[in-house]
C-alpha cells in the first residue's frame, strides 16, 4: 500500500514531473534542429556567380559559349547578351545548334528572324535565339544575365546571380 | 580443440530434436534455432512458390557489403582523388576491376530481384493477413516497400562516386527534379546537393549516406521485415497449409505451452496460451534445420555464382572526368530509372514527384485497399482473375505505348503553346499525366465489372508492372541523342563519349 503523499510533496513532485516533461520538449526539438542546421552550409566553395569572361573585341559575331561557366555571349555588332546554357528543365547544358536556313517565327507576340536555336541533349526541349522556350518538358526561357564592362580593365562582367529582361543588351 | 567445438555446437544445431519440447530446449543451445523455426513447412520450402527471390535480395545485399567495404579501403571521396582512385581500383589494384563490376552488377540484380519479389508477394496475395490473429503481413508489405525505396536510393547515391560523366550527370538529371517541387523544390535540392551545384559536398554527402546511413536502414529494416515472417507464422502460403491440414486433437501438442514455444514456432499464438493448433506434421513440414539452413547455403552460393560470373563477362563503365560544362548526348539515368526519366521528359513536376510519390504511396496502401481475404498464398487461379490479369497486361501496354506515341508526335508546348502561358497546364495536359489518369479509371472500370477489389487491384498492379518494363526499354534503346524517338531499325546517331 503507497503511503499517503502530504499536499505540500504531491504538489513538489507534479512541479518536478512537469519540469522534466518541460525539459524534454525543448531539449528534443532542439538536439534535432542543431543536427539538421549543421547540414546547411554558411560558406560555399563555388566559383564565384560574377566573373569576367574577356574582352568585348575578342567575341565572335553570333553565339560563343563560356563552357566553364555554362554561359552564352552573344554578339551582335557592338551589342552583347549573355544567355544562361543551363536547361530550365532539369540543369543539363543545352547546345547551340544552327539553323539550315533563316525562319521567322512568332515568339513573346513579337515577329522574331532566327538563324540558331539552343537544344537540350537530356530531354529535348528546344529554345528559341531569344531563350525562349517553345518544344520540349522546360518549363520556361533560358534566362538572361547581367552584363557590366569592368571599370578596371574593360573586360564583360557576367553577372549570374541576377537576371535581365530578354532583351536588354549591352552597347560597347 | 573443445572450446572450438563447444562454439561451433552453440551456432550450429548438431541433432535433430525428437519432439517439440527437445526443440524448445536448443533455443538456449543452438544460435540457428534461435533464428529459425523448428519445423517449416514444404510448401513454404517449395522453389516453385516463392523463387526465394527474398532470400536472393538478401544474398545480393550481404555480397554487397561485403565487396562495398573492401572498395571502401581505396576509395577516396574527394573531387580531386574520387576519379582517379576508381581509376586505381581498375588498373593497379589485383583484382580490382573484379570487384567492382561484382558490386555494380549486385546493385543492379539487386534493384532488380527487389521488384521481382514484389511482384511475387503482390501476385501471390501474400500481404494479407492470415486467420493467426497477431498476423501482421500488412505491416510487413508496408517495411517491404521501404526497403524497395531504400534499395533504390543506395543504388542513387552509389553512382555519384566514380565522378565521371556518366555519374555527374545522372545525378545533375535526378537531383533537379526536386527542383520541381512547388515552393520547397530549390532548397530541397540545394539541401541534398549542400550548395548550388554538384561539388564536394555532394560528394562527401552521397559518399556518407551510401556506405552508412542507407546500409544501416536497409539492414534494420530487413532484421525487422525477416522477425515479421516469423511472428506472422511464415510465408503466407502457410494459410494453404492451415486449411489442408485436418484438426489436430489438442492433447497431441506435447509440451507447446509457453511465449517462447510460441516465438520458436513449435506453436502460434499471442500469449502463454496457444491460441492455435500446431498444424506442421511430420507429412507436410521438415526441420529447419538442416533442411531449410542447407537450401539457404544453395541460394546463397548460387546467387554468388550467378554475379560472379556476370561481373566477369561484363565490365563496369568508366567514362571522362566530371565535366560540368559538356553535357553528354543523350544523358541516360541508371535503367531502372529511364522509365521516370521518359515520363520526366513529359512534366518535370508530374513525371519526378506526383508520379513515383503516388506509386510508392499506392503500394504502401494496396494491403488497406484490397482488404478482400481471397485465397492467401495461391498464385492466381480463378478464371475471372487470370482474363482480368491479362487484360491488365494488354491495357498497360496499349495505354502507355499511346501515350508515348502521343508525346512523340504531338509535343503539348508546340501545340498549346500559343494557347496557354502558365506551366500549369503543360503539368496538367500531358502524356505521362493521361497515362495517370489512365490507370486510376481502369482500376475502377474493373472493380465495378467484376466487383472485386482484388482483381481490380490484379489488374491495375500488372498494367503498372507493364508499363513500367515498356517505359524502361522506350528509355533505354528507343531514345538518342536529344531524347529524339528512334525505332529498333533505325540507326541511333553515335555522338562521341570522352573516356
Amino acid at each position: 500500500m503507497t503511503p499517503e503523499l502530504k499536499t505540500a510533496d504531491r504538489g513538489r513532485r507534479s512541479f518536478l514531473g512537469k519540469m522534466t516533461l518541460a525539459f524534454f520538449l525543448i531539449a528534443l526539438p532542439s538536439q534535432a534542429w542543431i543536427y539538421f542546421r549543421s547540414l546547411f552550409p554558411n560558406v560555399l566553395y563555388e566559383p564565384p556567380k560574377k566573373f569576367k569572361v574577356g574582352m568585348p573585341q575578342e567575341f565572335s559575331e553570333g553565339v560563343n559559349f563560356i563552357d566553364s561557366q555554362g554561359v552564352f555571349i552573344i554578339r551582335e555588332g557592338q551589342q552583347f547578351a549573355c544567355v544562361s546554357a543551363r536547361c530550365t528543365h532539369l540543369g543539363c547544358t543545352v547546345k547551340h545548334a544552327s539553323l539550315d536556313h533563316e525562319q521567322t517565327v512568332r515568339s513573346g507576340g513579337k515577329e522574331l528572324t532566327v538563324t540558331y536555336e539552343f537544344r537540350c541533349p537530356c530531354h529535348g526541349s528546344k529554345f528559341r535565339q531569344n531563350g525562349a522556350a517553345y518544344s520540349g518538358p522546360a518549363p520556361s526561357g533560358l534566362p538572361w544575365h547581367k552584363l557590366e564592362v569592368a571599370p578596371e580593365d574593360g573586360q564583360l562582367v557576367v553577372d549570374k546571380s541576377q537576371t535581365v529582361r530578354s532583351d536588354v543588351k549591352l552597347l560597347v | 580443440m573443445q572450446l572450438i567445438r563447444s562454439l561451433i555446437n552453440q551456432i550450429s544445431w548438431p541433432w535433430r530434436p525428437e519432439s517439440n519440447r527437445e526443440a524448445g530446449d536448443a533455443v538456449v543451445k543452438s544460435f540457428l534455432h534461435h533464428w529459425f523455426p523448428h519445423r517449416v513447412s514444404l510448401r513454404s520450402m517449395s522453389w516453385g512458390y516463392s523463387f526465394w527471390l527474398g532470400t536472393i535480395t538478401a544474398a545480393l545485399f550481404f555480397i554487397l557489403c561485403v565487396t562495398g567495404v573492401i572498395l571502401m579501403f581505396f576509395y577516396v571521396p574527394s573531387v580531386e582523388r574520387a576519379y582517379w582512385s576508381i581509376k586505381d581500383i581498375e588498373y593497379v589494384i589485383s583484382f580490382g576491376a573484379l570487384l567492382r563490376s561484382l558490386h555494380r552488377i549486385t546493385a543492379h540484380l539487386m534493384v532488380a530481384l527487389v521488384f521481382l519479389h514484389m511482384f511475387r508477394v503482390f501476385f501471390t496475395n501474400a500481404y494479407k493477413n492470415g486467420s493467426h490473429p497477431a498476423s501482421g503481413r500488412r505491416f510487413n508489405w508496408v517495411l517491404g516497400v521501404v526497403l524497395l525505396v531504400v534499395t533504390l536510393l543506395l543504388s542513387f547515391t552509389g553512382y555519384l562516386l566514380p565522378w565521371d560523366q556518366l555519374a555527374y550527370w545522372a545525378i545533375t538529371v535526378g537531383t533537379s527534379i526536386a527542383s520541381a517541387v512547388p515552393v520547397v523544390g530549390e532548397s530541397t535540392r540545394e539541401f541534398i546537393l549542400g550548395g548550388t551545384i554538384i561539388g564536394q559536398n555532394t560528394l562527401i554527402r552521397f559518399y556518407v549516406l551510401h556506405v552508412f546511413f542507407l546500409p544501416l536502414v536497409a539492414a534494420l529494416a530487413m532484421i525487422w521485415h525477416f522477425w515479421r515472417i516469423r511472428k506472422d507464422g511464415g510465408l503466407a502460403v502457410i494459410e494453404r497449409v492451415k486449411e489442408e491440414t485436418p484438426p489436430v486433437e489438442k492433447n497431441d501438442i506435447t509440451g507447446a505451452g509457453s511465449k517462447s514455444y510460441a516465438l520458436m514456432g513449435v506453436a502460434s499464438g499471442t500469449s502463454v496460451h496457444i491460441v492455435e493448433r500446431q498444424k506442421l506434421t511430420t507429412e507436410n513440414s521438415v526441420s529447419s534445420s538442416p533442411d531449410m539452413v542447407r537450401r539457404i547455403i544453395i541460394v546463397l552460393f548460387l546467387t554468388v555464382m550467378v554475379s560472379t560470373v556476370l561481373s566477369i563477362i561484363t565490365h563496369a563503365p568508366l567514362e571522362g572526368l566530371a565535366n560540368p560544362s559538356v553535357t553528354p548526348n543523350p544523358a541516360k539515368a541508371p535503367w531502372y530509372f529511364l522509365g521516370l526519366q521518359e515520363l520526366v521528359g513529359y512534366s518535370a513536376f508530374v513525371g519526378g514527384v506526383l508520379i513515383p510519390g503516388l506509386v510508392v504511396l499506392g503500394l504502401m496502401l494496396i494491403p488497406w485497399v484490397d482488404r478482400s481475404g481471397g485465397k492467401i498464398g495461391h498464385w492466381p487461379t480463378e478464371k475471372s482473375e487470370k482474363k482480368w490479369l491479362a487484360l491488365g497486361g494488354l491495357a498497360g501496354l496499349a495505354l502507355t505505348c499511346l501515350a508515348v506515341f502521343i508525346g512523340v508526335n504531338f509535343p503539348s508546348r508546340e501545340l498549346l503553346g500559343n494557347i496557354f502561358e502558365h506551366q500549369f497546364w503543360f503539368d496538367l495536359l500531358n502524356p505521362a499525366s493521361g497515362l495517370q489518369i489512365a490507370f486510376i479509371l481502369w482500376f475502377f472500370l474493373v472493380r465495378k465489372l467484376t466487383r472485386s477489389t482484388r482483381t481490380a487491384s490484379l489488374s491495375l498492379f500488372t498494367a503498372f508492372v507493364v508499363a513500367f518494363i515498356v517505359l524502361t526499354i522506350i528509355g533505354t534503346w528507343l531514345r538518342g541523342p536529344n531524347w529524339d524517338f528512334f525505332w529498333p531499325w533505325q540507326i541511333i546517331p553515335v555522338t562521341p563519349v570522352i573516356y
